[in-house]
């Protein structure tokens, strides 16, 4: 696709066939493996990305998942040129990642759940100082934009307090006045709320909604959490074994592939009743005190108005795993573990 | 600069936070200086002269070398040294995604303040070096001698990073930094001039640690030569190259760490 084309549709990311592999060192176990490695190095290839193509639309929010190693966060990290494919094309805002040109990096930002770019030891307001020279961000632009994310976060009183004595909460709403500082154009974030407890991931993904909205930030998001891309997202890519399996509207992900419903109800007494096990309803667990049932969402009302009936201390209602849903997007779509067709 | 005052101003604030941090190193460099300085005191007393140097040039030769010593402990060292363990924790990403260069954020971001009586203490020495000489100061032989303190410690600066640059290519730098000490402390205690054959060979070529303080001593003293400051300029020159390379280069093929 030209460049011009591009403008014209207003896509900002865009990759084609992008692959990145690693080479991994292999040794057999025990002290024979260990002197036979000095000797002779066995590696293997480990295909992080394979063959990826993906466009993404200016103001886009688009959640990327997957399980674990299904090369997330490698895809990110090419996006924003931290490591060079090893084949394909990409090309984020016109320009290609890894040439790492200042230009470049002052239009978008990242966020990683497990790095932090706060300063410990320090205050968030000294931080931000580095931040507004690194980005050569005005005096005026940088109180307009910290007064305004500061008070959509409402953080007013902690941006004296050094970082260190923070929540995890408190600390990523941190990292995202200072990724946001500079009004990046693309906003990517791994994991950003990996640990966070119930109430601090609403915040956090609210918050995220608002500058979505606000001002046309385009966002990126892996997420292990299907709350977070159900809540944000209004597009998913799935990715597995570093091939993506999926690319479409969330809605219909969910509705096609997350079909059935975990609910866990306990008891404050031992109880011999259980729901029987027919087509409908699978007992996972039946133990005197609790009770664990998987049942397809459309049969869950039905099976939750009858175990309320029978007078229980706690009903949990839980959607399927991100896991199980790559798994039958597997099993249905016909694509194998290696990303080809099976 | 705004981004090194910046720096600067982050670096006060986080050592000023911890008192102990703030005052140690003051005592803990100011000790180290001292222990080398008696080192220097044992090995120097019984040695008249080496080479065409005397007294003088020997003591300013100990002068220098503790100088450039001091300022890298002063402004780069403590950054520098942190690079390895940045690439390989994958810290480097966050680096990497700012606009500034990663390498210039990374010396500069750890300046020891603590380091500062260091360089006193180094300029005390020089000047007591300098009062021993037999033939007197110029003020060409000071402005030559300024010149090169400041491309030899450029090229102290490169050999730190082109050492440390090894870790963006393999995982383990197998203790090269333990060669780097090695050499700056022979080095520290033995002027170039007395380096012959295969030592010079090393110290002046493949760890040119032997030329960092014996080439400003010998621009002070009238020593230096058109050859001596071709070779000199040279090797700085061609450091600069390769650790500009290898640093390019090993960005390439930098690939973080898993999350």
């Amino acid at each position: 696709m030209r460049k011009e084309d591009r403008n014209m549709n207003n896509t900002i990311i865009n990759t084609d066939n992008l692959v990145k592999t690693y080479r991994r060192y292999k040794k057999q176990e025990g002290i024979r493996g260990s002197i036979a490695s000095l000797l002779k190095r066995t590696y293997e290839e480990k295909v992080a990305v394979n063959h990826i193509s993906l466009s993404v639309q200016a103001g886009e929010f688009v959640g990327l998942i997957g399980p674990n190693g299904a090369g997330k966060t490698t895809l990110i990290k090419m996006l924003t040129g931290i490591i060079a494919p090893t084949a394909g094309t990409i090309d984020v805002m016109g320009y290609y990642p890894n040439d790492l040109k200042n230009e470049f990096k002052k239009q978008y930002a990242v966020v990683m759940g497990q790095k932090s770019q706060l300063f410990f030891e320090l205050t968030v307001n000294d931080t931000l100082r580095l931040f507004k020279e690194i980005y050569e961000i005005s005096e005026t632009d940088f109180q307009a934009n910290k007064n305004y994310f500061v008070k959509l976060f409402g953080v007013e009183d902690l941006m004296d307090v050094q970082v260190r004595t923070m929540s995890l909460g408190e600390r990523m709403k941190m990292e995202l006045i200072v990724a946001l500082l500079h009004n990046p154009r693309i906003l990517f974030l791994d994991e950003p709320t990996i640990g966070l407890d119930a109430i601090a991931a609403k915040q956090i993904r609210s918050f995220l909604k608002e500058i979505n909205e606000e001002k046309g930030t385009t966002i990126l998001l892996t997420s292990h959490y299907i709350e977070d891309i159900k809540t944000l997202c209004r597009r998913t890519v799935v990715i597995n074994h570093g091939t993506k399996i999926y690319d479409g509207a969330t809605d219909e992900l969910f509705d096609r592939y997350q079909r059935n419903k975990k609910i866990i109800v306990t008891y404050d007494s031992p109880t011999d009743y259980t729901v029987q096990q027919t087509k409908q309803v699978d007992v996972v667990m039946d133990e005197p005190y609790k009770k664990i049932y998987e049942t397809p969402k459309e049969n869950a009302r039905h099976l939750f108005s009858e175990l309320m009936a029978h007078e229980p201390k706690d009903i949990v209602v839980e959607e399927e795993e991100i896991g199980i849903v790559v798994e039958r997007i597997y099993q249905e779509t016909g694509i194998d573990e290696n990303g080809g067709i099976a | 600069m705004r981004v090194l005052r910046e720096l600067f101003y982050l670096r006060f604030h986080g050592i000023a936070v911890f008192r102990l941090d703030f005052f140690a190193p003051f005592f803990v460099d100011g000790s180290l200086f001292l222990i080398q300085l008696l080192a220097f005191g044992v090995v120097y007393s019984n040695v008249e002269t080496i080479g065409s140097w005397g007294k003088g040039e020997m003591i300013l030769y100990i002068g220098t070398f503790s100088l450039l010593n001091a300022v890298n402990m002063t402004i780069y060292f403590f950054g520098t040294n942190a690079i390895p363990q940045k690439i390989r924790s994958g810290e480097l990403d966050l680096y990497l995604s700012k606009p500034v260069s990663p390498l210039f954020r990374l010396t500069f971001e750890n300046i020891s303040p603590g380091s500062i009586p260091l360089i006193l203490m180094s300029i005390c020495i020089i000047a007591f070096g300098v009062s021993k000489l037999e033939r007197g100061l110029t003020l060409a032989g000071l402005a030559s001698y300024l010149f090169w303190i400041v491309l030899m410690e450029i090229l102290y600066y490169e050999m730190e990073i082109l050492i440390r640059s090894v870790s963006l290519y393999i995982v383990s730098m197998a203790r090269m930094e333990q060669l780097e000490e090695a050499g700056i402390d022979l080095c520290m205690k033995l002027p170039g001039i007395a380096l012959h054959g295969v030592y010079k060979v090393i110290f002046y070529l493949i760890l040119p640690y032997g030329i960092m303080a014996t080439l400003p001593v010998q621009s002070m003293v009238g020593e230096m030569t058109l050859q001596r400051a071709v070779y000199g300029i040279g090797v700085v020159v061609l450091f600069s190259a390769i650790t500009c390379a290898m640093w390019t280069h090993g960005l390439k093929h930098y690939n973080s760490a898993s999350s």
